[in-house]
């Protein structure tokens, strides 16, 4: 039972424990994600404070018992704040996603011009600095989340003002597509996991990415909805097909690298059904982007 | 037009609850003797080799069996809190 539990899924969870993103490395040099404030913040905060608690209360300072219970009640506090981030630590990566939106204007340009327009672009491998990937800021193809956060919260907005250019809106409207944009979104991502776990694929794509990947429609699905917005169906439909067409590209090329093997994402053609099992895969994952985005935003555009 | 409409927006987190117990639920309740094996989705059918490509069958029965034995005891609890939820406030 152990063999078949070693290889695939486990491998492709065991690898990115080794190319940890940005929490062992990086933590030694801060300049490499952000620059950390928060530590000169805090002593500042900590001597004004503690200036008129002096003055104030310099009997309830002499007394040793007092004293002692402050100390004592401080070094609580700071024990439970250490443990309640250590245990939020466990359940939300929070080292590594600060890895996600390590982004600089230069890349969200960059990237969102990949998105509309990836037919020019010629070299989509991520680099890698000593085994770790490189933040994105450094490297237009690593994937991040801010794009993905940002347009999604675009979408609802958009959404909103599409709905109310027709009188059919309402607030409750607006959480009722923001909760249907993300239970797609979660259902996409949990396919994907279950496909790529079934198809035994050893890749280093972490959940994250996948969040990431899918939330690169958008993009799109803003452009397309502005554009019905402002020239009616036809541009509705012609946008949207323009941004489907670059999305699918868009999918296919960044995927090939990671799923499919050294070989044949180099473009070699390597016959075999295991490879040819993973070109399928990663022709249904970029097929389902046009159909979400279709999906998503057919009945905004009247 | 309005009905998928509605079809559409109706789509809640809650639903996406209720439809992951339900199919959990459903993994659940496949017997190991009176079904699987009858079909050939047995716990031992499904390794036909070792090596490092186990196959979409077998990584399905894998899946299947790591399921059913993994949340065997947090369904019963949810189930439960389903239950009474369902039996209060209907």
């Amino acid at each position: 039972m152990d063999y078949s539990n070693q290889s695939g899924f486990r491998q492709r969870k065991l690898q990115p424990k080794v190319r940890m993103r940005g929490s062992a490395v990086d933590s030694g040099e801060p300049s490499q994600l952000f620059d950390d404030t928060s530590a000169g913040h805090n002593a500042g905060h900590s001597g004004v404070d503690k200036g008129p608690m002096v003055y104030a209360g310099q009997s309830l300072l002499s007394d040793p018992v007092s004293n002692l219970a402050m100390a004592y009640g401080s070094s609580l506090a700071s024990q439970g704040k250490e443990m309640m981030d250590k245990n939020l630590d466990r359940f939300i990566p929070i080292s590594k996603l600060k890895y996600y939106f390590a982004v600089d204007t230069v890349y969200v340009g960059k990237k969102l011009g990949l998105l509309v327009f990836p037919y020019m672009h010629e070299n989509w491998e991520v680099s890698y600095q000593q085994d770790t990937p490189v933040a994105p800021r450094f490297d237009v193809n690593a994937p991040d989340l801010y794009i993905p956060a940002m347009a999604f919260i675009t979408y609802i907005l958009v959404a909103g003002l599409a709905l109310g250019t027709q009188n059919r809106f309402s607030p409750e409207i607006l959480g009722m597509q923001a909760s249907s944009a993300l239970v797609w979104l979660i259902i996409e991502v949990l396919a994907v996991l279950l496909s790529l776990y079934l198809v035994t694929v050893n890749t280093d794509l972490t959940t994250i990415d996948l969040v990431a990947f899918s939330g690169y429609k958008y993009v799109g699905m803003i452009v397309g909805v502005l554009a019905g917005l402002l020239f009616g169906k036809m541009g509705y439909y012609l946008t949207l097909l323009w941004c489907c067409a670059s999305i699918f590209v868009f999918m296919i090329r960044t995927l090939r690298l990671k799923i499919l093997s050294e070989a044949a994402a180099e473009g070699v053609l390597v016959r075999g059904a295991k490879n040819q099992l993973r070109m399928y895969l990663t022709m249904a994952i970029a097929a389902a982007q046009p159909v979400f985005m279709y999906w998503l935003t057919f009945h905004l555009v009247r | 037009m309005q009905k998928s409409r509605s079809a559409n927006m109706a789509f809640t987190l809650y639903a996406l609850i209720q439809t992951a117990i339900l199919f959990t639920n459903a993994i659940a309740v496949l017997h190991e003797e009176r079904f699987l094996s009858k079909i050939g989705w047995g716990a031992d059918q499904g390794i036909g080799g070792f090596g490092d490509e186990p196959g979409i069958k077998a990584q399905l029965l894998n899946l299947i069996r790591s399921v059913r034995t993994v949340m065997r005891v947090p369904l019963i609890i949810v189930n439960s809190v389903c239950i009474v939820l369902l039996l209060l406030f209907g």
